[in-house]
């Protein structure tokens, strides 16, 4: 059987791995505290020229690229 | 001006107060005057960890509401002239903590000791807040386990954006101490090592402290185990102390203890 607590030996490598992920993903949230403005600005402006349902506002990181992706589904 | 250190973890549980009781008594022993003041209001430990519970008349509660003067609220260590504490309230809870009345408080302990430790909350409340806003360095005590590490860098990130002296355009500097180490697991890389601790916090380390249950003892006792001379822990909590105190004391990684026969032969069967 294999149970997770057999392979204990190298278990600080998975702490280190599991560690630096959820850092990054909490970061996250906490890089771009205005995202709720933003949707709100964004959705101001497009609702001037057409109807909008909602908007979806995704950080996406490329290696060394930082980008803010915008989905905005019309209504 | 004296120092004024907040000694914060995030997690609750990791040693923080331990930690606040033995480097003030350090810095203490090291002749230079310190204050420790507990701001876990509702939750009052630092005075049964210092072994000065029954002392306790005034918290700085009162003293910030000018119901006692600071000089009446101040409790003289038993063991160095030098340290002295002041309580947490133990009746009122976290929203009576007032940012105006916490700088003035901070401000009349910077003009008469050379070393403010403030011994946060656990969480990163309101409490905890308010105990980082006029700080001008931190100590970030973690344990080598996965939770304590990532609440400590949530706690590092609220220090970043809520600390005055932040606001202010400077950086508030930042130590860590990593606690309760247990060399055997690092070897066998079953916990953390402080490397690894380190390149994920991305901070400066002030001191590894070694898993030591003498720590219990002592603060069953109510003396700061930096008093036992045999204790590793105690050891690690004098030469952090040095260090904050200015000498340049090189950091020793905790050791496996090597045990005898008769010692290896006890291991077996407890």
């Amino acid at each position: 059987m294999i149970f997770p607590w057999n392979k204990k030996k190298q278990s600080a490598n998975v702490a280190k791995d599991r560690l630096r992920i959820a850092i990054m993903t909490d970061k996250k949230d906490e890089d771009f505290p205005f995202l709720a403005d933003l949707k709100k600005d964004i959705i101001a402006v497009v609702k001037n020229y057409t109807e909008v349902r909602d908007i979806d506002i995704k950080k996406e990181s490329d290696g060394e690229f930082e980008a803010l992706s915008i989905d905005v589904h019309l209504g | 001006m004296g120092m004024i250190i907040a000694i914060i973890s995030g997690k609750g549980g990791v040693g923080k107060t331990t930690a606040t009781a033995n480097i003030g008594l350090g810095i203490a022993l090291n002749n230079r005057r310190c204050v420790v003041v507990d701001f876990d209001i509702g939750q009052r430990n630092l005075d049964m960890t210092l072994g000065l519970e029954n002392r306790v008349v005034y918290d700085m509660i009162q003293v910030m509401d000018e119901e006692a003067s600071l000089r009446q609220a101040l409790i003289k260590s038993k063991i160095s002239d030098n340290l002295y504490f002041l309580a947490a309230s133990q009746t009122r809870d976290k929203t009576a903590l007032d940012s105006l009345k916490i700088k003035q408080l901070i401000e009349d302990l910077s003009s008469e000791f050379e070393y403010i430790l403030l011994d946060a909350p656990a969480g990163i409340e309101s409490g905890y807040e308010h105990t980082i806003e006029f700080a001008d360095t931190a100590i970030v005590v973690v344990n080598p386990e996965v939770s304590s590490i990532r609440d400590s860098d949530r706690a590092i990130g609220v220090l970043d954006s809520k600390s005055q002296k932040v606001k202010d355009g400077f950086d508030v500097d930042k130590y860590l101490i990593i606690n309760r180490i247990v060399p055997e697991m690092v070897e066998s890389g079953e916990m953390l090592s402080s490397d690894d601790i380190l390149e994920i916090l991305s901070i400066k380390l002030l001191g590894k402290v070694a898993e030591d249950k003498g720590v219990i003892d002592a603060s069953n006792q109510g003396v700061p185990i930096i008093l036992n001379p045999k204790s590793m822990a105690g050891a690690a909590y004098r030469r952090i102390a040095d260090r904050l105190c200015g000498d340049n004391v090189p950091i020793e990684e905790p050791k496996v203890q090597k045990r005898g026969l008769v010692g290896r032969l006890k291991g077996m069967f407890s």
